[in-house]
């Protein structure tokens, strides 16, 4: 009886044995064998992807409802009617493309476009809270804009993504996940943006204006040359300086370009310079706050402002300096940084030697300070 | 393992028109570069906002 247990009890125990090693070997090849069967890999991949890219969406998501949050509570705060039903047609309001197959003509149908689009959201946000002072609608009105920028960046990731759900689009899926980081960050840059123009702080992009500021400090003749622009006169080692910024300390980049090319031609082109000085975007590696100096018209416009001052520069002949400081393009919009706010001083620095240097006694230039003027006034 | 972050603060340098004074305070709501506030204790002269930066705290 003994041996026939014995051997019985080894039987057993050898088949468990077997069983315990060869099943979880068995599974693993099922698994792999499942997982490269065509499709089912990418189905795996998708699923996590989608997770990734809901999550992220999420976070899109609440900084534009955020944004129309703060939007709301200002104009809110100044008495408007219906803050509420105001944000949402501001955060849903667009400026359509000119025609551009036809280039004939192209920067004067997109200055009026431009323009008229900023008037539209100026006049609405001013027939909503008509008694609010010119800073306060310059506040509210790069509250809707940040509020736009961040509500379009949300909605059309989640364009994408429903898109690609609805598809079956695997590489719809892939090249969003690639993309959606690098969103995520811009619109993190907005969300601490929003915060420092409602406060009325100067931001990054506020150097040019800075810069303007320190030459326009003795000056007892200023006048507004063009839309929320101001022009002022000084003198420096015998020259005449006319400089040029957006009217402060409203959050406002001006119209430099129309300012200039009236200055030039109220001056019948006895201009020996223009100095042009902004804040450029770095590249990874630069220094924030690094000083470079160059030839050309310093400024992100998207082209009216930017040729205004090119083309009246050609009519006359009169050579463009350009200085700028370096920085990233979320440090352009949010407070500024110490190291660009050391860096005005020596830009001022730079801007004297050049005239010093390349003009003449009795000569005339022009210097421009461009950017957001938010919190720096003249 | 102590932890260290990076806080921020506002600071505002004011300036004097006339002379080489100079002194750096926090941030105060209504503060703008430009404004001009109060006189100099060295030599009497316009005191004027130069400046408005943020600062980083380093914190342990």
């Amino acid at each position: 009886m003994s041996l026939f247990t014995l051997a019985t009890a080894a039987a057993q125990g050898s088949t468990s044995a077997l069983l315990s090693t060869y099943i979880p070997f068995i599974v693993l090849m099922l698994f792999y064998v499942i997982l490269f069967l065509p499709g089912v890999g990418q189905r795996f991949q998708s699923y996590f992807i989608t997770k990734d890219i809901e999550q992220r969406l999420l976070v899109l998501e609440k900084y534009a409802n955020e944004a129309k949050g703060t939007t709301e509570r200002l104009l809110k705060e100044k008495g408007a009617k219906d803050p509420k039903g105001l944000t949402e047609r501001l955060a849903e309001i667009f400026v359509i493309d000119p025609v551009s197959v036809e280039p004939t003509d192209i920067i004067s149908r997109m200055r009026l476009l431009m323009r008229s689009g900023q008037n539209k959201v100026k006049d609405m946000i001013k027939l909503s809270v008509p008694k609010a002072d010119p800073v306060t609608v310059s506040k509210i009105e790069v509250s809707a804009e940040i509020t736009n920028a961040l509500n379009m960046v949300y909605k059309v990731v989640r364009h994408y993504l429903l898109q690609a759900k609805k598809l079956n689009n695997f590489y719809l899926l892939f090249q969003l996940q690639m993309v959606v980081p690098m969103l995520v960050k811009i619109a993190e840059s907005y969300d601490k943006a929003h915060k420092t123009f409602v406060e009325g702080k100067p931001v990054g992009d506020s150097l040019g204006p800075m810069v303007a500021s320190r030459f326009l400090l003795n000056s007892e003749k200023k006048w507004q040359v063009s839309d929320e622009t101001i022009a002022g006169e000084t003198y420096y080692e015998g020259r005449r300086l006319i400089v040029v910024k957006a009217e402060g300390p409203m959050a406002t980049v001006g119209t430099p370009g129309e300012a200039v090319e009236k200055v030039v031609e109220e001056n019948k082109g006895r201009v020996k310079r223009i100095i042009t000085v902004d804040a450029a975007l770095k590249l990874e590696g630069e220094k924030t706050g690094s000083i470079a100096e160059g030839t050309g018209v310093a400024m992100g416009d998207p082209g009216p402002e930017k040729i205004a001052i090119e083309r009246v520069a050609v009519r006359y002949g009169i050579p463009i300096d350009a200085l700028i400081v370096k920085m990233g393009m979320d440090e352009a919009i949010i407070e500024m940084r110490k190291e660009i706010y050391d860096a005005v001083d020596p830009v001022v620095e730079m801007t004297k030697q050049i005239i010093k240097e390349r003009t003449e006694e009795g000569d005339t230039v022009v210097i421009v300070g461009v950017g957001n003027t938010s919190g720096v006034a003249q | 393992m102590s932890e260290q972050k990076n806080q921020t603060s506002t600071a505002t340098v004011v300036k004097c028109m006339s002379c080489d004074y100079n002194v750096e305070r926090e941030y105060r709501d209504g503060d703008y570069v430009m404004k001009v506030e109060g006189t100099c204790p060295k030599d009497g002269g316009k005191l004027y906002i130069a400046g408005i930066y943020m600062k980083e705290v380093r914190r342990k």
